[in-house]
């Protein structure tokens, strides 16, 4: 599903929306039991360290995460993201039913 | 049967609507406005039977008929033709106008010419869900490809019951079969985790 590489140079890797990146970077805090370090997100959602960076602040203006910790960073899904997740599993399920990919 | 399939497609429609809403993703409005039609050309269909059940098939009344089943049938084309676009999208294949315009022609009561169209849009998405089910092998897309399995049989049935009218009621039940099964992908879908 995540494309191997994200480089100019290779035409194969597929496109990733902004959406998807934010649903992957929500994934993987969600997969790490809802506490991750921007290390685990970075390689998680295969990310350059300055678009995590970006995407993380954009996140976090949504009210979607938060981030905790002064030394070392933690992020975790708010309750608005959980409930975002909660519905994004049910929209992808809906479509994979029919054979979409979001 | 026809208003129960309408209530269940209105709520496919809104399903995919608050996809689209949520992830922008073009091929859920596409199955919304897909879902909308044929809840719209059922609704149609149902009314319009309904008028010429409830006036005993008077031979005034006979002309609304018409222009439902036109409706219901112009309706149904359009649906399946976006959803067979929204799989060709999807594919990155060449996505040509695989619409046609609306043309002046009254169907005056099911014929086999508008049934062969349906059956060969259904035919192709269920093949579409069917090569979707063989790839995941999840319950909703079984279900899925089911339904529209369902629907192509119904529109079989509606073809031979040009010829034979004993398969009207059979069409009619394969019909509601196959928005059942829809329904109960979408309960699936959103029962609480």
């Amino acid at each position: 599903m995540m494309p191997e590489k994200q480089t100019e140079t290779k035409p194969t890797a597929k496109y990733r929306s902004q959406f998807r990146i934010y649903v992957d970077i929500m994934s993987v805090i969600q997969r790490e039991s809802n506490e991750a370090k921007p290390t685990r997100i970075l390689y998680g959602a295969n990310l350059s360290h300055d678009r995590l960076v970006k995407y993380l602040e954009e996140l976090k203006a949504l009210g979607v995460i938060q981030e905790t910790g002064t030394d070392d960073k933690i992020y975790s899904l708010t309750q608005k993201g959980i409930e975002f997740m909660n519905n994004f599993r049910r929209v992808e399920s809906f479509a994979s039913a029919f054979g979409f990919r979001i | 049967m026809e208003f129960i399939a309408f209530v269940i497609a209105i709520a496919i429609a809104n399903q995919a609507l608050k996809g689209y809403k949520l992830s922008k993703e073009k091929t859920l409005l596409y199955l919304n406005l897909s879902f909308v039609l044929i809840g719209a050309g059922l609704l149609v269909d149902g009314l319009s039977s309904l008028i010429v059940f409830l006036t005993g098939a008077r031979r005034g009344f006979l002309y609304p008929f018409a222009v439902g089943y036109t409706i219901y049938f112009l309706a149904q084309v359009v649906a399946y033709g976006l959803l067979v676009y929204a799989y060709i999208h999807q594919a990155r294949s060449v996505a040509g106008p695989t619409l046609v315009a609306a043309t002046p022609l009254l169907f005056f009561a099911r014929n086999a010419f508008t049934e062969l169209i349906l059956i060969f849009l259904l035919a192709y998405i269920a093949t579409q869900t069917g090569i979707n089910y063989s790839i995941n092998k999840s319950t909703n897309s079984m279900l899925v490809f089911a339904a529209f399995v369902c629907l192509s049989i119904a529109h079989v049935f509606f073809l031979i019951f040009t010829v034979a009218p004993i398969f009207y009621p059979f069409a009619h039940i394969a019909q509601l079969c196959g928005f059942l099964l829809l329904l109960a992908m979408l309960l699936r879908v959103n029962r609480p985790r």
